[in-house]
Order: C-alpha cells, then sequence, then structure tokens
C-alpha cells in the first residue's frame, strides 16, 4: 500500500468523528503548552542568572594567587613563584587565549590636573599590566588606543568621574554618572526625578587629552589629607613622587578583569614596576606578581584549565563555581516544572489511548474487511500509529502556536508595556531587559517531536490490538 | 485449482477442544463454481475460513494454485490474497467512509497501485455490474442489492483466481439474490474463475458445478450438478 494511500486513510478516519479528535488533540494542546510554558520558565531563569554573571564581568577569566590555597604553598611544600616564567607556563597551555600580570601600587596614590591642580582625586586604583596582551586577554578600548610609550596610560571607564572640583563646594564639585545601570532610571535627588543613562553629564575635562599627574609615596595619605605636601611641606619619609601621564585610552569596566578598568589607573607592567623603585628605592622586591589574569578561549573550558593551574601550585579563582550552582540551581528548577508539565501530557497520552482503542473497538469490522481483502498486517499498524503520531503532532504544533503567543504575553505583562519595542523584545530577548518566559527554538522541536512520539506510544497498543483482530470472526460478529 | 488433504479443525472450548471440520479432502478444478452446502453450524464457515488462509487449520494442508496456503505466513498471505482471492460478503462489507469508486478500487489500492489506475479500472468494474449512475455514492445511500453489486465489482476487480462467497444473497430478497448469482456466475464464466459459495440456502445451490454438503464438521455428500 502507498504511503499516500494511508495518509489519507488516516485523514478520512480522524475526520469521520470530528469531536472526538478536536478533544483529544486539545488534551495534547493542553499538556504540549504546559510542558512548553514550565520549561520557557525555566530558560528565563537561565537567561536572568547569564545576565546577571555577564554583568559581573568576563567570564572566562581565571585570576591566579601565588601560593595555592590552603597551606599557601605548592604541592610538595615548596613555594611556586608567581613570576614571568610561571606567566610563560600558563600562556602554554593551549586552551589560554591570553595571560597577563597584574600587579597594584603598594602606595596610596592621588591623581591631579588642571590649572592650578584644581582637579583631583584624593585615591586611585593603580594597576599595571601587560599592555601588550589587551586584545588576546579581551580588555575593550571604549575610547583611544593602547599605550606604545613609557608615560602613556588607559583609564578606568569611569576614573574621569571621579575627580573632584576643588574650587567649588557641594554637589557641584563632582560629576556622577549612573554607571551601567542601563535602561533603568537614575533617581536624581536635585530635581526628585528619574534620570536615564544617556542624561549623564560629561566630566569636568576631556579625559583623552588633559595629562595627568600621579602623586604617590611610601607615607603618602592622598592630596587632599596631606595639604602641606601641595605646599611643599615635605613629611616626614621624604617627597612624594609626582609622575607626569598621558592618558591614550579608556577600558571598559570589568570587575573580572581588575577594578581598576572602573575608576583607576592602567599602567603599562614596566611602568608601574619604575614607578615603584623610583618612589622608594630600597623596597625593589623580586620579579614576583601577586596576581595574575589569564583568559580561556572557550569559556566551557574554564574549569579544565583552572584544574591545570592549580596543578601547578597556584591559587585561583573564577566565576566557575558560582556559574556551576547556578546553572544546578536552575537545571533542577527545570526539572520540576517540566515534569509538572509532563503530568498533564501523560494525561493527554492516555486520552490519545483511549480514543485509538474506541477507534479499534469501532472499527473491529472495517479492520477484518481491510484484512480478508489482502492489506497486510503492517499496513493495519501503520494507518492506527499514523492516526495516532497525527493526534499527537497536530497537538503538538498547535501547542507550539499557543505557548508562544502565551509566551510573548507573560513577558509583556512582566515588561509592564506594551509599545512595539515591549513586543520586539518578548519575542526575541535582547536589549536589558531580561524576559520572564524565554522559549528556545529547539524547544517548539522538542515539543513537537515529543508529543508525536507520546501520539504514536500510545498508539502502539491499539495498534497491536487492532492487527490481532481475526478477519473474518469480524465480519461475522459485527453483523 | 484448489486442493485440500486430510484438513481438520479444533477449537479450543474451555479445557477441552471443539472439532469442528474432520478428514476434509476436496479437490475444487478451476473454472468451477463449488457450492458448500450446509445447516449452520455444519462447520461451512470454519472451512471457508481455512480455504481463504484466515485461519491457519490444526491439521492437514491447503493448497491453492499450488500455493501451500496453511503454511504461508501472515504478510505472504495477505500478498497472497491480494493477487489471487477475491471476497463477496453476505453483509456485503463496504467501509462506509470511502464510496462506491473507491471501496471497489481497495483491493489494488493494497496492491499499490495508483490512485488514477485503480479509480479507473473500478469505474469500469462499477459499469459492468450497472451502477454506472452511482459511481460516487457512499455505502449508506445505496439499497442491499446496489450494495453487493458493489461488493462482487470489489471481488472481481484484481482478476482473482478464486472468489469466496460466503452467504451472498442472505441478505437479499428473492428477486436481487437471482440478479446477483448470475452476476457473479457471468464474472466466473467470462474468465473461468473458481467461485466457492457457501450457503444455505438450496435455491442458491442451484447455481453450482458442484454442491459439497457439510454435516457435522464432515463431508457427507459430493454431488456435480446437471444443469
Amino acid at each position: 500500500m502507498r504511503f499516500a494511500d494511508i495518509l489519507r486513510l488516516c485523514r478520512q478516519n480522524l475526520l469521520r468523528r470530528k469531536s472526538r479528535t478536536v478533544l483529544t488533540v486539545l488534551g495534547v494542546v493542553v499538556g504540549c503548552c504546559s510542558i512548553v510554558l514550565m520549561v520557557s520558565l525555566g530558560a528565563g531563569i537561565n537567561e536572568q542568572n547569564e545576565r546577571m554573571l555577564e554583568s559581573m564581568g568576563d567570564l572566562s577569566i581565571i585570576t591566579v594567587y601565588a601560593g595555592g590555597s590552603g597551606a599557601g604553598g605548592g604541592i610538595d611544600g615548596k613555594q611556586t613563584a608567581l613570576d614571568d616564567k610561571a606567566v610563560e607556563e600558563f600562556r602554554s597551555i593551549p586552551q589560554v587565549a591570553g595571560v597577563t600580570p597584574m600587579a597594584s601600587m603598594p602606595y596610596t596614590a592621588s591623581l591631579k590636573t588642571g590649572g592650578g591642580d584644581r582637579y583631583v582625586v584624593d585615591y586611585v586604583q593603580v594597576m599595571g599590566i601587560d599592555t601588550t596582551q589587551l586584545d588576546a586577554m579581551g580588555y575593550v578600548l571604549l575610547e583611544g588606543r593602547a599605550p606604545l610609550r613609557s608615560g602613556e596610560v588607559l583609564l578606568g571607564e569611569y576614573t574621569a568621574y571621579d575627580f573632584m572640583d576643588r574650587f567649588r563646594a557641594g554637589e557641584d564639585s563632582m560629576r556622577h554618572h549612573s554607571r551601567g545601570s542601563g535602561g533603568m532610571c537614575v533617581f536624581d535627588e536635585s530635581t526628585g526625578t528619574c534620570r536615564e543613562a544617556a542624561d549623564d553629564p560629561d566630566p569636568f575635562f576631556d579625559p583623552l587629552t588633559t595629562p595627568l599627574t600621579l602623586v604617590a609615596g611610601p607615607s603618602f595619605n592622598g592630596l587632599l589629607s596631606s595639604e602641606g605636601v601641595m605646599a611643599g611641606d615635605a613629611g616626614a619619609a621624604g617627597t612624594p613622587l609626582e609622575t607626569a601621564l598621558t592618558p591614550v585610552g579608556i577600558l571598559k569596566e570589568d570587575y573580572n578583569k581588575g577594578g581598576a578598568t572602573s575608576s583607576g589607573l592602567i599602567l603599562p607592567l614596566d611602568d608601574l614596576k619604575q614607578l615603584v623603585r623610583d618612589a622608594d628605592p630600597s623596597s625593589a622586591r623580586a620579579s614576583a606578581y601577586d596576581q595574575a589574569l589569564v583568559k580561556v578561549t572557550d569559556m566551557a573550558q574554564v574549569g579544565e584549565v583552572e584544574d591545570q593551574i592549580r596543578a601547578l601550585g597556584f591559587g585561583t579563582s573564577s566565576v566557575r563555581q558560582m556559574r556551576e550552582s547556578l546553572e544546578e540551581q536552575s537545571r533542577s528548577i527545570q526539572l520540576i516544572l517540566g515534569g509538572l508539565g509532563a503530568v498533564s501530557l501523560l494525561v493527554a497520552a492516555i486520552g490519545i489511548a483511549n480514543t485509538m482503542i474506541m477507534s479499534v473497538t469501532e472499527r473491529t469490522r472495517e479492520i477484518g474487511i481491510m484484512k480478508s481483502l489482502g492489506c497486510t498486517v503492517r499496513d493495519i499498524r501503520i494507518m492506527f500509529l499514523g492516526e495516532a503520531g497525527a493526534i499527537g503532532f497536530l497537538g503538538g504544533v498547535i501547542g507550539c502556536v499557543i505557548s508562544a503567543i502565551a509566551s510573548v504575553a507573560i513577558n509583556l505583562v512582566s515588561f509592564a508595556s506594551a509599545d512595539v519595542r515591549g513586543v520586539v523584545t518578548a519575542v526575541i530577548g535582547g536589549g536589558e531587559a531580561t524576559r520572564v518566559s524565554v522559549i528556545p527554538w529547539w524547544l517548539y522541536l522538542f515539543a513537537i517531536a515529543f508529543s508525536t512520539a507520546i501520539g504514536l506510544l500510545s498508539g502502539f497498543q491499539p495498534a497491536n490490538r487492532a492487527v490481532r483482530i481475526p478477519a473474518l470472526d469480524a465480519i461475522r460478529n459485527a453483523t | 485449482m484448489i486442493d485440500v488433504r486430510a484438513l481438520r479443525k479444533e477449537y479450543p472450548v474451555g479445557d477441552e477442544s471443539v472439532v469442528a471440520l474432520e478428514r476434509i479432502d476436496l479437490a475444487v478444478p478451476r473454472g468451477q463454481i463449488c457450492c458448500i452446502f450446509g445447516e449452520s453450524g455444519s462447520g461451512k464457515s470454519t472451512l471457508l475460513n481455512q480455504l481463504a488462509g484466515l485461519e491457519k487449520p490444526t491439521r492437514g494442508s491447503v493448497r491453492i494454485g499450488g500455493v501451500p496456503v496453511s503454511s504461508l505466513n501472515e504478510r505472504e498471505l495477505a500478498v497472497f490474497r491480494q493477487r489471487h482471492l477475491g471476497f463477496v460478503f453476505q453483509s456485503y462489507n463496504l467501509l462506509p467512509t470511502l464510496n462506491a469508486v473507491e471501496n471497489v478500487a481497495m483491493p489494488l489500492m493494497f496492491r499499490g497501485v495508483s490512485r488514477q489506475r485503480r479509480e479507473r479500472a473500478a469505474r469500469a468494474m462499477l459499469e459492468r455490474v450497472g451502477l454506472k449512475g452511482r459511481m460516487g455514492h457512499y455505502p449508506a445511500q445505496m439499497s442491499g442489492g446496489q450494495q453487493q453489486r458493489v461488493g462482487i465489482a470489489r471481488a472481481f476487480i484484481a482478476g482473482p483466481q478464486v472468489v469466496f462467497a460466503d452467504e451472498p444473497t442472505g441478505n437479499l430478497d428473492s428477486r436481487t439474490k437471482v440478479e446477483v448469482m448470475e452476476m457473479i456466475c457471468d464474472f466466473a464464466h467470462a474468465r473461468r474463475q473458481t467461485i466457492v459459495l457457501v450457503t444455505h440456502d438450496d435455491h442458491m445451490a442451484r447455481y453450482a458445478d458442484r454442491i459439497v454438503t457439510l454435516f457435522d464438521g464432515r463431508i457427507v455428500d459430493d454431488t456435480l450438478n446437471t444443469h
């Protein structure tokens, strides 16, 4: 028998008992919707978690500390130094995209600029990294370029907003920035209204064209707390060192790549070493670093690389643990939600089985006729499975359409807005908004395949029952 | 054409088994219209089931055109029925969801013949049984006689070697009975097809070339009919 003919018979049989077919399909629709929507809520939680992790910075960065965790030494008790040799060793791990040591200024540092040193930052975080690794490490330059010469430095994304105008008082002495709070509004105390991020004022000066002076020294306590220093009255431990710097670029804030990317100063590693040596020649330290950052090519391999580095005798930290526990959590939520949904699909499966058993009983005689006229058992089985599968498939498709609409509706309600942009965001996501219900494309495929499979499975027993009907008995008994 | 040897059929009833057929030996040559005659309960329907391969005999063998029907598996049997056997039933047994043309074309559909070809053949058959104006009618829209003519067209469409007719006139009035029986005989004679007619109506038995009488599962009489 041709497959097209089998399908035609299936269709005719389904249409023959329209209301029964519709009701059975409806059961599958409900089951399919509940699974899809439940899983989509789980996926929504996942998306929110992912957003949260992203806001914490680059997820493929491992921070390496000198000395292993716990005892503070290597495995065999010998201290593993985090020096250039160790950095080279990290670099030779195949999944590593870039490595940079991260050194910090051991002293308090201030910045000043402008005529009469009008603008000052009392305390600035100073970080030294290997600036040739900017790209490899995934540092994002918002403006400007990487430092090429000694004396050229990078600024953190909001460093320029940390300057205080010493010639003004009160609120006016600072310029505030809403700092990446995204589309959400920032409450402005002076006007009592909401202010969008785009309304942020510019800093006092253009940070890329204004040279800065870095003031630092072993016994320096910041410009404002030691005004005397400004007047040339040296402290007990000598005059703090003043260094002229040329900012050439601004880095995007990323806490996983050093806090200085937010509101600090990023120096080439050698410059920082020089600076420390100049400020206090006696502090000439060994060539070891406090920390190093390792960027892994693929986020999925963070754990693997982390283990390798630990095996070398270093302490590490990354967002892996947090990510894993979040994933674990959302997976179990998804399982619970999906399980709830599955119950209703199970009920639908029982409905399909019931419909098919009724159908077999009703059509006992027809099956007998078909058999005696030479219809193969295989064709009869395919026919019944086809009908059951079609009910599942139809239910799955309709269920997916309804779920898609419901999902968008849920998201719109959660956004509390129904404009065009809201609808687009509700459907495809993106922007800053986090969706409550997220249906990935594979979920549709899965739902349809699953519903069809459920249909086939529930049709299996009735189909077997159908093929076992003895031909002539069926014909005679039903007379 | 049909060769039955030492056929025996038992049915389990509770712990015991009831013998429905015993020591049946029967040979039906090609083109013969053979009537199996008997009271209800004499085993004639059981015999028909064995002949058509719808049931397996307990013992003995059935061959049709040399093929050991009783030892074919289910799939081989279905294919054998598609190619070589036709059926006419007492209660017509048309599929209610199919119209006359589709019902007649059904055996060809099971064989995998394309829709266009099988429906053309079906229309030709329906014309031959005098239902030209009822091609698109559904069984519920036709009288008993018309339905049985559709049934006959269906039995003969695939050109079977043997057509089994199980009380084909059982539900018809006497005038239609004659029409239907003559139609079956005409078809059979035209292409020398073998007919096995099961009936308990001796009026109908008269159309046959040969009458085999069953009683209590045994052949008690086997006579050739002289027309």
